[in-house]
Parts: structure tokens; C-alpha cells; sequence
């Protein structure tokens, strides 16, 4: 709870900061934790209901736990023209997950978005904050086998 | 001291207090224009587009929600045209396939003359016109109920997905969902295309007597200001 007073300090009763903290408190846990958004309503003295609108209207917020690697999937128009709907077939099929969930050991969530303000570059997919672009099934199973496979190592070198 | 406002509606002179909407103006001099989201004691957010008008500008027509229009000096508004009442009509009837099951949403579809439904039901029981809403935020300051989501998957829900202390547990957001009516002819169903019987022998004979009002029972929360006026 003292990482997220760090993130209220100095904004309490500023209605106005609401998205910004919201952000802040997204990149400390990865996701809103209920108590969060109400630690953060109180705060700033916003009702705990116009705290949780914002959070479900915007995708850049969520309101359950993600995975450790998150691919967000641009389905706009130029990469939905570009082939987005191969690559979301292709996650599907690969982790048998839809989009908007987590694998179930936790590793990787997928999302889809509705357009990133890359439309040149597409299809994009970003994977951690990093726009990968021109994504191809291909190179998105590679993306993904990494992400995974290192986990892997990882256990390995533990057992 | 009050300033008033004079403008012209359906070719008579009324006059208003500054800064009334158009809508409020209308009913106050008795002229009736079809609304569902309008509460007076709340905020207009002109939701259910039925108190559409048209305003007429040098010559030119714009159609626009009364509800959320201010009354000006001059102003000239026509709420009864052949225009509007088609696109009334229209408008009412996608509210019904909206929500089928609501005594509220027929009658006043009844009144705008719509006979039967050319859309597919969707069900929703809810056709978001923000009533509980505004009165939860602005009348009895809970904040316990709001809309989230967007677009197509936007719906009123409490914060966090249940219902919070904070909740007064008033109940009005029943009492002025124009759902809680149910329609006397019993819930619709798709490829019915019927609307409830009685209200439509009621505008039957509303349609003989000029000046009858309709008097449908739209349940406690849907006072029609036009029945003081009978």
C-alpha cells in the first residue's frame, strides 16, 4: 500500500488527476485491483462509480491481473485490412485463449485494440510497449514461443 | 428578477424564462412534444431523441433534440410537421425493439403513431435513456449506479459490479425506469408486431376529439405534465 500513497501523494482531492493516477496505479500492479480503485476514489475525491466507468471505457486499463508478457493485437482498420484477423486466428489456435485473457500459468495475456495511431506500420502488435510492425502469424508465434520458452529455461535451470 | 424569452412554436407565441429549454417551454404553454428521458427535477441529456423539433434558421431547417435546446429570443420551432412525425415515428419504433416489455416505451410509440414494428427485437430491457442514472448522481447523490462500457456494450451497472454500501436503497431508479411498467397486453414477442390494445382504443378516441389527451398510465415516475391541463 505504500507504493500506491507514493502515486497519491501530493494529488488528493484533484478530481482532474484521475486518469493520470489510474495509469500510475495500472503500471505498479499491472492491472486495478478493486481495492486500488477505491484507495484512489477516496483520494481524490472522486465516487468510487465514475472511478470504475473511466476504468472499463478506456482499453488501456484493466480490471483483471494480466500475464507477465502482454501482446496487444491492433485490430484497426489499416491492420484489420492488413491481415490483424490472421493474427488473432493465430493466437487463438496457438494458446487457445480469446482475446482480452491470460494463459492459465500466467505468461502471456493477449488484447486487442482498436487502432494504436500506427496505421503505416501494420499489422502491430505490441508486446510490452514495444510496437513491433509488418507482424505476420509467423513472426508472431516466434514472439510468443519466446516469450514462453524462456519461462521454460527458466524452470529448467531452477529444478 | 426573472428575464423572459419570447419564441414561436408550431405558429404560437410563447414565452419562456431565460435559459428553459425548448421542451420545458412547450409543455408549460400546453403543447405537447413526446418525451421519455426528460425528468424535470433532473439534468436533460436528450438520450431518447423523441422530443426531436425543428428549428427553423434563415429559411433552413435543423432537427435537434427540445429537450437539451435553449429557448432564445426569436426562435422558431416546429414540433409537428410531416417530417418530424416520420422520424418520431422511426425513432420510437427502434425504442420498441429495443425493449419490447415496457408498457411506457408502447404507449408513447402508440402515440407517434406507430402501428407495427419493422425491426428485430433485441430484448435489452434497458434502452439506456439514463433516468435511474441521473437520479442516482444528481437527485439522491449516491453515485451507486452508472453506465459503463461503450458503444454497443454499454449498460447501466453498480460501481464494481455490485451494489455498494453507499446505495440508499431508495428505489427510485425502479420507480422512473420506464421498464417497471410491464404492457397490459402482456410482454411482446418477435414477429408480433402488436402494441398494447388499450392504448391504441385510447388514441382512437383522442384522434375524434381533438384536445383529449391520451391519459396513458406510464406509472407513478412518468407524471405527463399534459394531464394537469385536462
Amino acid at each position: 500500500m505504500t507504493a500506491l500513497n507514493s502515486i497519491l501523494k501530493g494529488r488528493q482531492s484533484q478530481p482532474h488527476l484521475l486518469i493520470e493516477v489510474l495509469h500510475d496505479v495500472q503500471d505498479l500492479y499491472g492491472y486495478l485491483p478493486e481495492e486500488a480503485m477505491s484507495a484512489v476514489a477516496q483520494e481524490l475525491g472522486v465516487p468510487l462509480m465514475e472511478v470504475y466507468r473511466v476504468a472499463c471505457f478506456y482499453k488501456a486499463f484493466s480490471l483483471k491481473p494480466r500475464g507477465k508478457h502482454v501482446f496487444t493485437v491492433c485490430t484497426g482498420t489499416a491492420c484489420h485490412v492488413r491481415g490483424a484477423k490472421l493474427l488473432i486466428d493465430q493466437v487463438k489456435g496457438q494458446l487457445n485463449i480469446e482475446p482480452g485473457e491470460t494463459t492459465e500459468d500466467g505468461l502471456v495475456t493477449i488484447e486487442n485494440v482498436n487502432c494504436v495511431g500506427a496505421c503505416a506500420l501494420g499489422p502491430v502488435v505490441i508486446q510490452n510497449g514495444a510496437y513491433c510492425h509488418h507482424m505476420t502469424p509467423g513472426k508472431l508465434r516466434k514472439a510468443i514461443d519466446k516469450s514462453r520458452g524462456k519461462k521454460k529455461k527458466e524452470e529448467r535451470a531452477h529444478a | 428578477m426573472q428575464q423572459y424569452v419570447t419564441l414561436k412554436i408550431d405558429d404560437a407565441r410563447v414565452q419562456a424564462i431565460k435559459g428553459a429549454s425548448v421542451l420545458d417551454a412547450a409543455m408549460a404553454s400546453g403543447i405537447c412534444i413526446p418525451h421519455l428521458c426528460y425528468v424535470p427535477v433532473l439534468k436533460d441529456s436528450g438520450a431518447c431523441r423523441l422530443c426531436i423539433v425543428e428549428v427553423v434558421n434563415d429559411g433552413r431547417t435543423k432537427i435537434t433534440a427540445s429537450c437539451t435546446l435553449n429557448a432564445e429570443d426569436g426562435m422558431v420551432i416546429r414540433s409537428n410537421t410531416e417530417r418530424i412525425r416520420k422520424l418520431r415515428k422511426n425513432i420510437a419504433e427502434l425504442l420498441v425493439a429495443q425493449a419490447p416489455n415496457s408498457r411506457a416505451v408502447q404507449d408513447i410509440a402508440v402515440r407517434c403513431g406507430v402501428k407495427e414494428v419493422r425491426y428485430p427485437f433485441r430484448n435489452d430491457n434497458c434502452i439506456q435513456c439514463g433516468r435511474c442514472v441521473r437520479y442516482c448522481t444528481e437527485y439522491s447523490k449516491a453515485n451507486a449506479l452508472g453506465f459503463v462500457g461503450r458503444g454497443k456494450n454499454r449498460h447501466v451497472e453498480f460501481a464494481l459490479g455490485f451494489r455498494r454500501d453507499f446505495c440508499k436503497k431508495c428505489g427510485f431508479c425502479t420507480e422512473y425506469c420506464p421498464m417497471s411498467v410491464t404492457p397490459c397486453g402482456g410482454s411482446m414477442k418477435s414477429g408480433e408486431g402488436r402494441l398494447c390494445g388499450n392504448c391504441e382504443s385510447q388514441t382512437a378516441t383522442a384522434d375524434k376529439f381533438t384536445g383529449v389527451c391520451v391519459r396513458c398510465e406510464l406509472g407513478r415516475g412518468f407524471g405527463c405534465v399534459r394531464q394537469t391541463y385536462v
